[in-house]
């Protein structure tokens, strides 16, 4: 049986890093949302941050991208300062996520929710290159009612969903940028990529999605982070 | 290509292995410390950093075993070899059909069925643990991942020194060759290494060093029965396992002279994984790979333990490979099975539905019966029940 292949966005990014799926050279961003998509109640939307899936790594010379956990925590606490930041002009309350005991039954169901996010929204950025006739022109992605635990469980209206992969030339790496130049061969460098999606706890639609690749900026600084994070929700509709 | 040019990128290629060095070169490195985490900017808490992302994935993987007596088991094996480190290995059973164990560096060690269901005792059970306890204290994973990044950044500038001179493509797909063989290569010499160090863990735990060759005889029986069928991507990154074989082979002659080591451990490790044969067995048939099954089958008839159950498999086996002449010895292991107190009470429902195809009313009839006077809360009642009607 033939089966279309699915990705987990974590997968399909490094492949879009890799640049073995090819985008467009220029900082860029995509948004996709829910065409009927309207705000909850009134008051102002209680948005719960989901944990952040953050990864930066250098670039060796061979190409390999070596994970940095430095840096990766770094980017995450930028990234979320950036985010408070950026939603304090919306109409919104940020919630920070509590972690369940680990090796609990609860901490088992959040792995599984964010496993699946992770695969729709792989989903979700392979058809907006290459959509399957069923999804042409069409945005109804969901999480499915599990998300609704959440709901309760920290009082909040949406999730928050951001994933952050970026990668930079190691010493090595820009000789052999230098090196390529010199016979006119072009060797590629770091590459950044991000994504959000915004999760409606009501029900699992995911109602927004927007995501952004880029050749500059350096999410290891405050200042880069917060253009990529205010480029990224820019559009949100809340 | 200039002089001046090939000049310029031989110094840059020189230079690499400078920065490489930097964090950290190739080769040996001094054992993993326990209750240590490695120091944020190294590329060993890089690795952690993506291991620990994968082990949490692991937790809610459906492939678990839950049994906790048998975790417990393997875990207190564990904790015998690693003494001091034991707190920094976290193990994961998991349920899958095949010969294998593997050691993440950040202390993650996965148990395979397949290999529970492939030893024998507790001793061939701790040498396999011991060397990937190995693996994991001798750190192979951040020294393979050294390697294969030097040799990787070799590769890109060697293909811009190929590049210009129209032989470009064949010099980099020998250098190619050649890299992903020394990749392996690299890869066998820690196997080497993790075989001498877990055969000392295990020596020292008390283990029988005579049951270290073992298991790896028993894989290559195994190996050579299924040779044309089923390829063994194990061997590729491992030592030709006679090598192994004869390794440690000397390493038990030479230990036996400090002697009277002598726990091999068979009652309690059949204790603590009897029960879950069945589940493994049913697992090792799911492998359609029959050659390789019947092996395994064969050492477990040697060794003697619930024959009942073992000629239910066979026959299992038989029925599923479906071979001329499969049928008659299918039946033939079932009422063999049944000759033991242990058959499983689907024998008796495996035996009915053969004879429902083969047209014997009359056993069919008793076969059913059987199973459902043996099995009365039986899930298929209502199915086993509307055969017997037919067969009226």
């Amino acid at each position: 049986m033939l089966m279309p292949p699915s990705f987990r966005l974590g997968t399909l990014v490094t492949l879009v890093l890799a640049g073995l799926i090819a985008t467009a050279g220029c900082a860029q961003t995509s948004v996709l949302r829910k065409a009927d998509f309207a705000p909850q109640a009134p008051g102002p939307a209680r948005v719960l941050l989901m944990p952040l899936d953050v990864e930066l790594s250098e670039l060796t010379a061979g190409g390999m991208l070596e994970p940095r956990a430095d840096w990766t925590d770094q980017a995450k606490t930028h990234v979320r300062v950036a985010l408070a930041a950026a939603l304090q002009g919306k109409h919104t309350a940020l919630i920070s996520y509590s972690p369940p005991a680990r090796d609990s039954e609860q901490a088992k169901v959040d792995q599984q929710l964010l496993m699946l996010h992770d695969l729709v929204a792989g989903t979700i950025l392979l058809n907006s290159f290459v959509a399957l006739p069923t999804k042409k022109g069409r945005f109804d992605w969901s999480l499915g009612e599990g998300v609704k635990q959440l709901q309760e469980r920290a009082n909040a209206d949406y999730a928050l969903f951001i994933l952050f992969r970026d990668s930079y030339a190691s010493g090595g790496r820009v000789a052999l940028m230098v090196a390529g130049a010199l016979v006119g061969a072009i060797v590629p460098g770091g590459r950044q990529f991000g994504s959000a999606s915004l999760v409606d706890l009501r029900g699992g639609d995911i109602v927004w999605f927007n995501h952004l690749s880029s050749e500059a900026g350096d999410l290891r600084t405050p200042e880069a982070v917060r253009t990529a994070i205010e480029s990224l929700l820019t559009e949100l509709p809340l | 290509m200039s002089l001046a040019r090939t000049g310029v990128l031989v110094a840059l290629l020189l230079s690499t292995t400078a920065c490489a060095a930097q964090r950290g070169s190739p080769g040996a490195l001094p054992d993993i410390q326990p209750g240590r985490r490695p120091d944020l900017e190294t590329e060993e808490a890089g690795l952690w950093m993506q291991t620990d992302r994968l082990e949490a994935d692991l937790k809610t993987s459906g492939a678990l075993v839950a049994d906790s007596a048998l975790n417990a088991y393997v875990r207190n094996i564990v904790c015998r070899l690693a003494e001091a480190y034991c707190a920094d290995i976290r193990i994961y059973i998991l349920r899958v059909p095949y010969f294998n164990a593997s050691m993440m560096p950040n202390g993650v060690m996965q148990v395979w069925t397949g290999l529970i269901l492939r030893v024998d005792n507790e001793a061939q059970l701790a040498y396999v643990l011991g060397h990937e306890l190995g693996h994991y204290l001798r750190r192979h994973s951040i020294q393979r991942w050294r390697d294969v990044r030097a040799k990787s950044a070799f590769l890109e500038f060697s293909g811009l020194l190929t590049a210009p001179t129209g032989f470009g493509p064949l010099a980099s797909l020998g250098a190619q060759l050649a890299l992903v063989g020394s990749i392996f290569a690299f890869s066998r010499d820690n196997e080497r290494e993790a075989d001498e160090l877990g055969f000392g863990l295990a020596v020292k735990a008390g283990y029988d060093p005579r049951e270290a060759s073992k298991v790896w005889e028993a894989l290559v029986e195994e190996r050579d029965a299924t040779k044309d069928s089923a390829p063994f991507i194990f061997f590729a990154t491992h030592p030709a396992p006679e090598e192994r074989i004869e390794n440690l082979k000397a390493f038990a002659k030479k230990s036996a002279l400090d002697g009277g080591h002598a726990i091999i451990g068979r009652e309690q490790f059949l204790a603590q994984t009897r029960p879950l044969r069945t589940m493994l067995l049913r697992d090792e048939l799911r492998r359609r790979e029959f050659t390789g099954s019947q092996v395994v089958l064969d050492r477990l008839f040697e060794a003697g333990t619930g024959l009942g159950e073992l000629y239910f498999f066979q026959g299992e086996l038989y029925r599923l490979r479906d071979n001329e002449g499969d049928r008659e010895k299918t039946t033939a292991a079932y009422q063999k099975a049944l000759e033991y107190g242990d058959a499983p009470v689907e024998t008796h429902r495996a035996l009915g539905l053969l004879f429902f195809k083969t047209g014997e009313k009359e056993k069919a009839r008793l076969a059913f019966e059987r199973y459902l006077q043996q099995r009365v809360n039986a899930e298929d009642r209502e199915m086993i029940e509307a055969y017997l009607r037919q067969l009226e």
